[in-house]
């Protein structure tokens, strides 16, 4: 299987999935098994690629750290390269999501009922262009992927959304172009700046780090580059985009929209921004603390003011992004770890937080929180998975949000113990307003009557498998430690 | 001439002699299959073409790998015209035989000024070309909007054509000779007459690539002109004008002069092209307007010249060819029958017809500029001579201004798949095959062309002679 073109196959068997969508366009019942079929595909690659990870690193690699690398010439005038690399972070973020997507199917089997053949052709196509982007080690290639992935996304919202879908969506596009449209013009301005040193024209990204830029230029490039993955991540004050897609896409977008196009802004900063520009960040770092501090702190208040359960979890996004952010910022082996396990965190939580709103609006036809209470007694298992889900988004220790956020904030706390304290208290700010969402919905005395039915057994042993991933990342996250240790070490440039 | 040189000439002779045999059967056998018989011309000339490469030259006219790369684009868009103009021309009642012959004999005036080695041919060429265009833009005679159209094409075309032959007299006064390649040679410092020859040619070439502040006809006349008059014009006579710009430009090489108004309309396009699209209602003038401003991407590109601008403008403008018969293509498909005009009314058809919203929709993609439809590498060509030349300034007002296009591009798309049709899910109506093709290929072009760039550069600096 070695032989195999593996990163090819990971990047676009799901498109060659939607293709074969087209004969079953029109029935939902061949077109819906069809996906699952092809996202499971998909999620076993992933898992098998996990399980083999030592075999692989034991083997001899093309590029120092990747455990697989696939090049070939693509646009030889342009010096454009087809490369795709595999390392430990990429396996994490590609196994998270091909997870993701199964979530994302899993809740929208009922939930999507029109044009469900179009729905879940651009659920694949996504799902290729978010597999590229993780994979990517050609700038030019990367942003092409990167592009790719907000078109279906604009459709989901557009079309199977809710409330100003229209709006959100045209929002949403217009924040990411903006930002990548800049970041274009910087991949291009990189790339002659080092056919001028070297005389080699080439988009690789491991050429490219070996630019050698002065002061000023890095800085320019750098902020080009900043500023499209702060809009995606998305770091305040550049994230008034993510509420409005948030509450308006259907939930399948959603937990996409969280569990996955978020992380690709964290992932293009850590991959990227900071490899390419090692001075330039670091003069940029305390800006960086500060945004993503008084994200934290911000979003947290407006998430406590919130009464759409969606919207609550959006801003809460925003503040967990935060500390992602904070752990890239410190640039230090730990807080780097911490980031990049709290994406994986943070991708698993808030989608099962997501999936679970949504079911209830599948239910009750309302997500504002006023409507219910007293949850427990009516719906016990939702209740019970609701209560787990927000324990783990608030960082309880022994879930999986504790381990990520414990290891940002100790790292940081060795860089500057000023960031890591302001960050601490927004800790304490989400554990306010998740207890008083879960206080209001599941505890509270009912408001209005609604006739309400507990998990059927879809939903069951999603969230079931949601739970036990929770726990295992709380309790035991080594494996994943281990699966990153050496890409971070190589990554702030220690030894592996 | 020998038997060669006349055989290398053939496409050309066969597209005017085309129009004369169509024509000719049109008067004989009023409302055969001629479009049928257009549509084989067209097709010998581009097999023609591609089959029999060859190189020859006559007085005024030269076949190269330049003018052969446009004469196989033209005949490309004259096909895909043709293809879509049987079906809606039957269906608004244009009927005869003026539409066929008009338009072989555009794509051959064309494809003469493509291939023209001094500035008489080139004007000639623009002219011939130009003249045909009066008449097709006015075409349907019952129609009050094509007339004026026509009518304001005419009056400023005749402008801008003097402005054009007063520049050629001009250079010719100051220099003696109308050769493009002596002219080019003739290194000495310009003289003032020249000068103001050679810019009143670009002037002159600047209204035919609607380039701001020469652009103000476009809107009205594509607008008024019926739908796939407009997607042949925006495309074919765009790359015409533009391979005449390409041919005219080594005269002001060596004047600084030369650059900066080149840098001016580039700007002024980008900008006014963009704003205006944003505020418009009616489907074809954003296209219009859009049009405007993808051209001044194409001047960007000159801007650019010394830095591989060439091929990046060529390459846009195959891209922006694409897109732009798409996107005409199914304009006119689902404007046919209904004056369907307004951006409101399009919305739902995207699923009550999805081959010609899906072309429409891949259009738009790609001139917004977004991967994988080929817009996106023709910016990317665009921007990054553009910054080879240190023309950094200019390319991040195009980088902004393709921010304002996502805009309005958008909405169109959003009219398309986001906002309920007022018919309900009823299909609007079958496409006839000839129509799907025209939609398909160039909808498949914008995708290949898009993932696979590769072999149509290498063609371009083939021709352009570039390493």
């Amino acid at each position: 299987m070695a032989d195999l073109p593996l990163l090819t196959i990971l990047v676009f068997f799901p498109l060659a999935g939607g293709l074969l969508m087209l004969p079953v366009w029109k029935r939902p019942v061949a077109a819906r098994p069809l996906a699952l079929g092809v996202m499971t595909g998909e999620l076993l690659l992933a898992l098998w690629l996990y399980a083999s990870w030592h075999g692989l690193a034991a083997l001899k690699p093309i590029l120092p750290g990747y455990l697989l690398v696939e090049d070939a010439p693509w646009i030889g005038a342009f010096g454009i390269r087809y490369t795709l690399g595999l390392d430990g972070i990429s396996l994490l973020m590609v196994m998270l999501t091909a997870f993701s997507f199964c979530v994302a199917l899993a809740v929208s089997w009922r939930a999507v009922g029109e044009k469900v053949g179009l729905f879940l052709a651009l659920l694949l196509a996504m799902e290729t262009g978010i597999m590229g982007v993780f994979l990517a080690l050609d700038l030019a290639l990367f942003y092409l992927f990167w592009e790719v992935m907000l078109i279906p996304m604009f459709f989901l919202i557009g079309i199977w959304g809710h409330g100003r879908r229209i709006y959100s969506t045209v929002k949403f596009f217009l924040f990411t172009m903006f930002g990548s449209l800049l970041m274009l013009l910087a991949i291009i301005a990189l790339h002659l700046l080092h056919a001028q040193q070297s005389g080699v024209a080439t988009f690789g990204l491991q050429q490219l780090i070996a630019t050698r830029l002065p002061g000023g230029t890095q800085l320019w490039l750098f902020g080009a580059f900043f500023l499209a993955f702060a809009i995606k991540f998305p770091l305040f004050p550049l994230h008034t985009w993510l509420p409005d897609a948030h509450t308006d896409a259907p939930t399948a977008g959603s937990v996409i929209l969280a569990g996955l196009l978020l992380k690709t802004g964290s992932y293009g900063l850590l991959r990227f921004g900071y490899p390419l520009f090692p001075q330039a960040a670091q003069t940029l770092t305390p800006l960086f603390y500060t945004l993503a501090i008084a994200g934290i702190v911000y979003a947290s208040l407006v998430a406590f003011a919130q009464e759409d359960m969606k919207r609550l979890i959006a801003y809460s996004s925003i503040g967990h992004m935060g500390y992602v952010a904070i752990g890239i910022a410190a640039w230090q082996p730990v807080a780097l770890s911490g980031s990049i396990i709290q994406m994986a965190n943070h991708g698993v939580t808030t989608g099962a937080l997501f999936a679970m709103v949504g079911m209830l609006d599948e239910r009750a036809h309302t997500r504002e929180i006023n409507a219910f209470g007293g949850l427990w007694g009516k719906i016990p298992l939702w209740s019970f998975f609701f209560l787990l889900f927000s324990m783990a988004s608030a960082g309880l220790p022994g879930l999986n949000n504790f381990v990520g956020e414990f290891l940002v904030l100790s790292g940081t706390f060795t860089r500057s113990p000023l960031a890591a304290g302001l960050a601490f208290t927004g800790i304490v700010l989400t554990l306010v307003y998740t207890v008083r969402l879960v206080q209001e919905v599941v505890f509270q005395t009912e408001r209005t009557p609604l006739p309400l039915a507990d998990l059927d057994r879809r939903e069951l042993c999603l969230l079931a498998v949601l739970a036990l991933l929770v726990v295992w990342m709380g309790v035991h996250p080594t494996p994943l430690l281990d699966l990153i240790h050496g890409p971070v070490q190589l990554l702030v440039g220690g030894a592996p | 001439m020998t038997n060669a040189d006349l055989m290398a000439f053939m496409p050309l002779i066969i597209l005017a002699g085309g129009s004369v045999v169509v024509l000719l059967a049109g008067a004989v056998r009023p409302g055969g299959w001629l479009y049928e018989l257009a549509l084989a011309f067209v097709v010998a000339a581009l097999v023609w073409t591609i089959a029999l490469p060859a190189n020859a030259v006559m007085p005024g006219l030269a076949v190269t790998p330049f003018s052969r790369f446009f004469a196989v684009f033209l005949d490309s868009t004259g096909l895909v015209a043709l293809l879509l103009a049987s079906g809606y021309n039957k269906r608004r009642g244009i009927v005869g035989e003026e539409y066929p012959a008009t338009l072989l004999f555009a794509l051959a005036g064309m494809g003469a000024a493509c291939a023209a080695t001094d500035l008489l041919m080139l004007f000639l060429g623009l002219e011939a070309f130009t003249f045909a265009f009066y008449i097709l833009v006015a075409v349907e005679r019952d129609s009050v909007r094509g007339g004026e159209a026509g009518l304001k094409y005419l009056l400023n075309g005749t402008l801008s054509a003097a402005i054009l032959a007063m520049g050629i007299a001009l250079v010719y006064c100051s220099r003696g000779t109308l050769k493009l390649a002596e002219l080019a040679l003739q290194a000495a410092p310009p003289e003032p007459l020249f000068l103001a020859g050679v810019c009143m040619v670009l002037v002159g070439l600047a209204f035919k690539l609607s380039w701001v502040p020469a652009h103000l006809w476009t809107p009205d006349v594509y607008q008024g002109a019926p739908a796939p008059v407009t997607a042949l014009l925006s495309t074919a006579s765009k790359g015409a004008s533009a391979a005449a710009v390409l041919l005219v430009l080594p005269l002001a090489a060596v004047w600084r002069g030369g650059h900066d108004i080149l840098w001016g309309l580039a700007l002024a396009t980008l900008v006014c092209g963009n704003l205006a699209a944003l505020v418009q209602s009616s489907i074809k003038r954003l296209l219009a307007w859009s049009s405007v401003a993808q051209m001044g991407y194409v001047a960007l590109a000159f801007v650019a010249l010394p830095a591989g601008g060439a091929r990046a403008a060529l390459f846009y403008i195959v891209a922006y060819a694409a897109a732009g018969l798409a996107s005409f293509g199914a304009v006119a498909v689902l404007s046919d029958g209904t004056d369907r005009d307004a951006i409101e009314q399009y919305r739902g058809l995207g699923y009550r017809n999805p081959l010609a919203g899906a072309a429409l929709a891949v259009a738009l993609f790609s001139l917004t500029g977004i991967p994988p439809a080929v817009g996106f590498m023709a910016k990317f060509a665009v921007f990054s001579a553009a910054l080879r030349a240190g023309e950094t300034a200019l390319a991040v007002v195009g980088a902004l201004s393709a921010l304002v296009a996502v805009f309005f591009y958008l909405r169109v798309v959003v009219a398309l798949y986001m906002r309920p049709a007022d018919g309900g899910d009823a299909p609007v109506r079958r496409l006839s095959i000839s129509e799907s093709v025209a939609l398909a290929i160039p909808t498949a072009a914008i995708l290949f062309l898009g993932l696979s760039p590769s072999p149509l550069l290498d063609v371009v600096a083939h021709i352009l002679r570039l390493p």
